[in-house]
């Protein structure tokens, strides 16, 4: 949830979107966290870790990112 | 675009989105193209002449690309600019601050094997996350110049050039970027078999071409294909069993092993100083984003936007207006004949430009302007993204469209960034329905004079209705979804006074230079109409919407054509074409409300159909005049029908 850092595990999008989440630095490996959920089921605002740098991803393309160490039912 | 000369040498600016390459190419250029803190400001290629230290240079502003793989119509730009073999050297611009995802694309292009400088721009924001990079060791593992650089303030930027002029046309870097052994084996095995035909058809780099096809690069797969598609399955062949032998899909298998080079290169040169202290801007941050405190952000930037341009653009004009009050009498006392008619005509152009347009117009831009170079665009699509999602669109469309209240066509042009070409045909469509500066001088000036503040704001909110509407009407029956938004959202930054000037001067030098004269050359034409009778006429021709549906004086018929033009030449023209500019004594509140409504949604000017027929087509233009056109009609005939019976 919030605040909580986890590293990705895996991108489970189709070609494009998947070659876009990379190009903006989400790796599998890097560690991240949720700093901001948008109202009305918005966007959610991830940040990598080490880098500090932000990006803003759509909520059901988000939940095609699996995290490490979490329950499915987690995501 | 002009060939180049024989003594002269093309570098180009390449680099991912927002690291400051059109800031970097404004220091050289002067203010030449427009800079903001959000990804995508360049949508479109950008040159300039410059001599620097003896040398002539053809210098290129690109778009930013967050790799050589594009995604939508501004990376393809770029793109396609560099696979040109147009450039003599790159000057790869990288924001410091963001050094690791930046080295991705760094690293893509040394692979090109063209010659090439680094500029590690925004330093200034490096030092304050206390990061340390060790620059010579940079230069080192990839094998080019690597400079660092201020673009803002200006400081580096001379010893970048330098370092650009002195490879150009030669020195290729001197690394080639290492992958790991299964990669690299996968690679000699392409290039043993790499044909004659496609070094004839594709003049790039043998080992690139062959990177790019085990990325899967679609684009190159297709131009491979066109000559050699044995070759083509080959490399689909290896990038298989490279995928299988690490359980990933094909796509990735290449970008995670270059991001583990990436990673390895970053950790050999950056070092960290102390952790991350809670700035003022982060503290503001925090509130932005915040569900409440982004509410209160966006709301509260409207209002302030609003308020500025209605409180001072009154302020002002009633200034401007005193001196020519006096004229304007004396004019129109003398007799009537020829003579006059000219004189009245040029008279009302120059001092519509200067006392009604110029007062609203300038504060308008210059908020704009603030608001763009902060960074709050990104954070505002981040708060409506979930609004916009009732009603078929989603964030990528927002920078485009509040881009469009200082004027449709950039907004139109800033479509090129959505991907998806349904999300742009929609966007492109919903456009027009965004209230430009041009209607907002017509807005403010008519409904703020004579129905009040409050009318006003309401005015501006029926604008924002309309827009979500239209978006909504045009979605609701497509049936495909549109993908969700991924997005950049760049720190915050303090806007630059410096900065924020030239760019409303570069925006008000297209009022100055284009549209004034084109205001004062109407304005001369309608007096001269008038002069001859001719007015009648066209406004005759008009009356069936003016009168019928609108139940509007016909005489307002040729402002309202004019409008096609320019939106301010509706108003400017009424004054002239009620004869009076007390316009409140010969049209009712319920007349100048159905005048505005009209003016707000009818076809966008000329200059916006022009961009929306190059960017999407003429079926788009065409499409989108007609969806104006009617709206307007049964909107405002409603409410000229509801205010005539109230
Ligand atoms: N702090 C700081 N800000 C900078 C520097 N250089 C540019 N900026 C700011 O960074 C933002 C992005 O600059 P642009 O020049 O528009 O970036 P760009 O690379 O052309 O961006 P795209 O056209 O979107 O690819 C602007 O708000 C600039 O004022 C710098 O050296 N330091
Ligand atoms: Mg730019």
């Amino acid at each position: 949830m919030e605040g909580e850092t986890a590293a990705i595990h895996a991108l489970h999008s189709d070609g494009a979107t998947r070659k876009r989440i990379q190009s903006l630095g989400l790796f599998e490996g890097r560690r991240i966290c949720v700093v901001a959920r948008a109202p009305f089921s918005g966007p959610l605002l991830v940040e990598d870790v080490a880098t500090g740098a932000r990006v803003m991803i759509a909520r059901d393309l988000a939940e095609n990112i699996e995290m490490e160490s979490r329950a499915p039912e987690g995501r | 675009m002009p060939r180049k000369a024989a003594d002269e040498i093309v570098i180009a600016l390449a680099g991912q989105p927002n690291c400051g390459k059109s800031t970097l190419f404004n220091a050289v250029a002067g203010f030449k193209v427009d800079v903001g803190n959000f990804a995508g400001t360049s949508v479109a290629f950008a040159e300039t002449r410059v001599t620097f230290h003896g040398r002539k240079i053809r210098l290129i502003d690109l778009p930013g690309t967050y790799s050589i793989s594009s995604h939508d119509l501004a990376e393809k730009v770029a793109r396609d600019f560099l696979l040109s073999g147009e450039v003599d050297a790159l000057i790869n611009v990288v924001d410091a601050s963001m050094l690791s995802r930046s080295l991705e694309f760094s690293v893509q292009l040394t692979e090109m094997r063209v010659p090439m400088v680094m500029c590690l721009n925004m330093m200034d924001e490096a030092q304050r996350k206390g990061m340390e990079i060790d620059t010579s060791r940079l230069e080192e593992l990839l094998g080019i110049p690597v400079r660092t650089a201020v673009a803002v303030v200006g400081t580096g930027i001379d010893e970048v050039f330098r370092q650009a002029i002195r490879v150009a046309g030669g020195v290729v870097p001197a690394v080639e970027p290492r992958y790991d052994n299964d990669i690299e084996q996968a690679l000699s095995r392409l290039l043993a078999v790499y044909p004659q035909a496609l070094k004839d058809a594709l003049p790039l780099s043998e080992r690139f071409v062959a990177l790019r096809l085990l990325e899967k690069d679609e684009d190159f797969e297709r131009k491979v294909g066109a000559s050699s598609p044995d070759f083509l399955a080959r490399a689909s062949e290896e990038r298989h069993r490279l995928a299988e032998r690490e359980g990933r899909a094909e796509t990735l298998a290449l970008g995670s092993h270059r991001h583990g080079l990436v990673l390895d290169l970053y950790e050999k040169v950056v070092r960290h100083r102390r952790g991350n202290v809670l700035g003022t801007r982060e503290k503001v941050d925090r509130f932005i984003i915040h569900p409440i405190g982004g509410a209160i952000t966006v709301v509260g930037s409207l209002l302030i936007t609003f308020f500025l341009a209605f409180f001072l653009g009154n302020a002002i004009a009633g200034l401007v207006d005193v001196p020519f009050g006096a004229l304007r009498a004396s004019i129109q006392a003398m007799p009537k004949g020829m003579g006059p008619a000219v004189l009245i005509g040029l008279f009302e152009g120059v001092v519509a430009g200067a006392g009604i347009v110029l007062p609203y117009l300038v504060p308008l831009l210059v908020l704009l302007a603030i608001f763009e170079d902060t960074g709050l665009l990104p954070r505002i699509a981040f708060m409506v993204d979930g609004i916009l999602h009732r009603v078929g669109l989603h964030g990528s469309s927002v920078v485009p469209l509040i881009l469009g209240f200082g004027c449709n066509v950039p907004s139109i042009m800033a479509t090129r960034t959505l991907e998806n070409p349904r999300d742009r045909f929609v966007t492109m469509m919903v456009a027009p329905f965004v209230t430009c500066s041009a209607r907002s001088v017509v807005i403010i000036a008519l409904a703020g004079k004579y129905l009040g503040v409050l009318a006003t704001v309401a005015l501006y909110l029926f604008g924002g209705l309309m827009s979500m509407a239209v978006s909504y009407s045009l979605t609701r029956s497509k049936k495909r979804k549109s993908l969700g938004v991924i997005m950049e959202v760049p720190p915050l930054r303090q806007p630059y006074p410096r900065i924020v000037v030239r760019k409303v001067w570069l925006r008000l030098r297209e009022f100055v230079l284009v549209a004034w004269p084109v205001l004062i050359v109407s304005s001369l034409a309608l007096s001269l109409l008038s002069y001859a009778g001719a007015d009648a006429t066209i406004n005759g021709l008009l009356s069936p919407l003016t009168t019928s549906v609108l139940q509007l004086p016909a005489a307002v018929g040729i402002p309202l054509f004019l409008g096609l033009f320019r939106k301010e030449l509706t108003l400017i023209m009424l004054g002239a074409a009620l004869g009076t500019d007390a316009i409140g004594n010969v049209l009712s509140n319920g007349q100048i409300l159905v005048l505005v409504v009209f003016t707000m949604l009818y076809v966008p000017c000329v200059a916006t159909l022009a961009a929306q027929w190059r960017e999407g087509g003429f079926k788009t233009a065409a499409a989108s005049a007609l969806l104006n056109l009617g709206v307007s009609i049964a909107v405002a005939g409603a409410v000229a029908r509801f205010v005539g019976a109230a």
